[in-house]
């Protein structure tokens, strides 16, 4: 361009026009929280969410979380976070289904009239306790601090009550890098003590539903040691390996659960309640690996587990997520594989006069494999400034289990589903501020 | 019980809020913060024993860079852009940060004789530099000519009218204008030394103690090999250059400057022309009114002796 002015002068001008430009943005800056309070909260960042839990036929949970937490800015942080958990619904009692009606007395309790119950079960049916209800709050401290440049502390204590149950817990956990912090290890070691108040007194295990004798209070501890190996592969892929071994120890029976005693010819003679092994030991290998691309990434994660009740399992997750292109939405997907073997005294139900030392028909500790198929999609929100504040997320999940078919039915109980597949359906919403 | 593991909130910033953050050690006390935002790939270097201030850094920084990319962003529906866009031929009234970029594009055209105008946009409609040889006809061009002209506008702060078929684009400045902002935003949260990097457009507030910042320029034809290394103190450094961005026919490299007077690429414009100045936004500037001059860049740089380097 031919210059109109003199030579110097566009450059002043263009000198004066950013400074204009660029001192009003500044002045727009100062529209972010200046007061002692907001600034204070603007630190802090909310996430609450809602999730509803319904297994086909049985049992519903609501379950909303909020928690909180502060990012310093020397690596430090603390959270805290408030669990509630309102179940209710049917729950199976450990019994097998019938050829015939088969009636049971609640604990009586479980529920919130306080009064007996006592429910009857069509035969064929797999009989659950309709009246199964429980509350259950948790609250939840976390806090990290760097302790020197390569070393990071976290500590966590955890506490949670139900009627008949309180819970507590803490953890500790030291990481270390290295190799210009391309390497993480870290070492982490927990504690837990619960205290059972089943409904009703604890049942005397392996003896007579009928007779209903009840003994006091239970309790079970335990501890457990986590060993993390955390390595950036390269710029956009992260592995990590972790061992972990926990023992628990004391009262491990599930107080509510019954096994049914039959006969050769199939016919329930009565039921018992159930008795696990004062201690349990679990030692578990978990290999992850993620991969993160301008606008997805994807992880994939396995677990192996072993314990000292005979159960093995396995899970492999699969997930990946997508960005806009805007990075204000995103998709993920997720696909998690579970398989476990039986626990070695699970027994679907006993025959008469058993004289064993550990029994249990609980479907949790069956031969069963599971599938469940996740979609999660969030949308970015902003505050008036346009800036990202928020995040409002949905996430859906579709569970289905399938149990192995274990011993045939003999005689009567021959044709019925003793081994009764679960479908579940989670859907999450979930909001971050 | 639940033991979380460390490792991984160590190495991806928690929280990030668009897009992945991702915070590493390059040398001792050197911290890189990296995300991609305006098409571009981002990064904040930091000089800092403290990766803590690092990630904070890095946070503040990515967050600036997606908000001004998301309110004027071209590809999506929900930016001021597109609003302003969906509102032509009405009167509207913008809010303070679009009417404070207006009135520098105003200035800036006036400043340039309307060869920097964010109204020429349109010419993408006709001209798409993919490295092909798919130049545009004449007839194409001179139709989408009476589109252009800021001038057109009906523009008095903060009250705008855009005229219909009419186009706004502020990708002239807008990743300067990102950084400078950004900048803003840093200085006020932290004073160790960083160095802000939008795809090549740059600003720093101090160097570390002994080393000044070393900023490869790329040689526009060969990615990733700077063709020089510049030091870097304090300021900007901004780049207008079409190392990417070119069609090729009858041996004719037409670069993607175009002059909105004639609709065509300017000719015998520098492959890249790199500028330093106080702000980005200025650099910025300079820069591309420098390519605006074809082969007079390089006087019209010395005519206004800022500090520049032409990759010819």
């Amino acid at each position: 361009m031919q210059l109109k002015r003199e030579e110097g002068g566009v450059r002043h001008r263009l000198i004066a026009a950013s400074c204009a430009l660029l001192s009003a943005s500044a002045g727009r800056a100062e529209e972010a929280p200046n007061t002692g309070i907001e600034r204070a909260l603007s630190d802090w960042s909310l996430e609450s969410a809602l999730a509803y839990y319904h297994e086909d036929g049985r049992v519903q949970a609501i379950e909303p979380v909020v928690s909180v937490s502060k990012a310093y800015g020397d690596g430090a942080s603390i959270g805290l976070n408030l669990t509630f958990d309102a179940l209710s619904g049917a729950s199976p009692n450990g019994a097998s289904p019938s050829r015939t009606p088969q009636t049971f007395a609640s604990p009586s309790g479980k529920s919130f009239t306080g009064g007996k119950h006592s429910y009857a079960i069509a035969p064929g049916d797999l009989p659950e306790d309709p009246h199964y209800s429980d509350l259950r709050a948790a609250l939840g401290a976390d806090w990290t601090l760097p302790l020197e440049r390569l070393l990071t502390a976290n500590f966590g204590a955890k506490f949670s009550y139900e009627d008949d149950f309180y819970s507590g817990s803490v953890n500790a956990l030291l990481a270390r890098d290295f190799n210009e912090k391309n390497t993480t290890v870290s070492f982490g070691a927990s504690y837990e003590a619960d205290s059972l108040h089943p409904i009703g007194g604890t049942p005397v295990p392996l003896t007579n539903y009928a007779l209903f004798e009840k003994t006091g209070d239970q309790s079970k501890d335990g501890t457990g040691l986590l060993l993390s190996l955390t390595q950036v592969m390269s710029r956009n892929w992260l592995s990590e390996v972790n061992l972990s071994v926990d023992r628990f120890t004391g009262y491990l029976n599930d107080p509510y659960k019954i096994i049914s005693v039959i006969d050769a010819a199939g016919d329930v003679r009565g039921y018992v309640y159930e008795n696990r092994p004062d201690s349990r030991t679990r030692r578990s290998v978990y290999l992850d690996n993620r991969v993160a691309w301008e606008r997805s990434s994807a992880g994939v994660s396995l677990r192996y587990m072993t314990d000292d009740w005979g159960i093995h399992s396995e899970t492999v997750q699969l997930h990946l997520q997508w960005w806009t292109a805007e990075r204000d939405k995103y998709v993920q997907p997720t696909l998690r594989w579970y398989r476990q073997s039986a626990a070695d005294f699970y027994t679907p139900w006993l025959y008469t006069a058993p004289d064993l030392s550990s029994a249990s028909s609980d479907s949790r500790l069956a031969a069963l494999q599971a599938l469940t198929y996740g979609l999660k999609y969030g949308i970015k929100l902003r505050d008036k400034l346009g800036r990202e504040s928020s995040e409002f997320n949905v996430r859906i999940e579709y569970y289905q289990q399938t149990q192995e078919n274990g011993l045939p039915g003999p005689g009567a109980l021959r044709g019925l589903d003793l081994y009764p597949d679960l479908k579940a359906i989670l859907v999450q919403i979930g909001f971050r501020y | 019980m639940s033991i979380r593991c460390g490792g991984v909130a160590h190495t991806t910033a928690r929280n990030s809020p668009a897009g992945p953050l991702v915070v590493e050690e390059r040398t001792r006390d050197l911290y890189a913060a990296s995300f991609s935002a305006m098409a571009s790939p981002c990064e904040v270097l930091v000089h800092t024993s403290n990766r803590g201030h690092a990630l904070e850094l890095g946070n503040v920084i990515a967050r600036e860079a997606w908000r001004v990319e998301q309110k004027y962003s071209r590809y999506r529906d929900d930016s001021v852009l597109a609003w302003i866009h969906s509102n032509r031929g009405d009167r509207i009234s913008v809010d303070s940060e679009t009417a404070s970029l207006l009135d520098f594009a105003g200035h800036c055209y006036k400043l340039s004789d309307g060869r920097f105008d964010v109204t020429s946009g349109v010419l993408r409609r006709a001209w798409q530099f993919d490295g092909s040889d798919r130049v545009p006809d004449k007839a194409t061009i001179e139709s989408l000519l009476p589109l252009i002209g800021f001038d057109k506008l009906r523009w008095q702060s903060p009250e705008l009218l855009l005229p219909l078929d009419m186009e706004l684009d502020f990708g002239g400045i807008g990743k300067e204008y990102a950084v400078d902002r950004a900048y803003d935003l840093a200085v006020a949260h932290r004073s160790d030394p960083f160095l802000i990097n939008f795809g090549g457009d740059l600003r720093t507030n101090r160097s570390p103690p002994d080393t000044p910042w070393q900023v490869g320029i790329e040689r526009p034809d060969t990615e990733r090999e700077a063709a020089l290394v510049l030091a870097l103190e304090r300021g900007a450094l901004a780049t207008s250059g079409d190392s990417r961005r070119f069609l090729l026919k009858d041996s004719i490299r037409y670069s993607h400057i175009l002059d909105p007077h004639s609709g065509w690429p300017v000719p015998n414009a520098p492959r890249s022309v790199t500028v330093a100045a106080s702000s980005c936004t200025e650099a910025g500037l300079l820069a591309t009114l420098a390519m605006l001059q074809g082969a007079q860049a390089r006087r019209f740089m010395e005519a206004h002796q800022v500090q520049h380097w032409i990759l010819e």
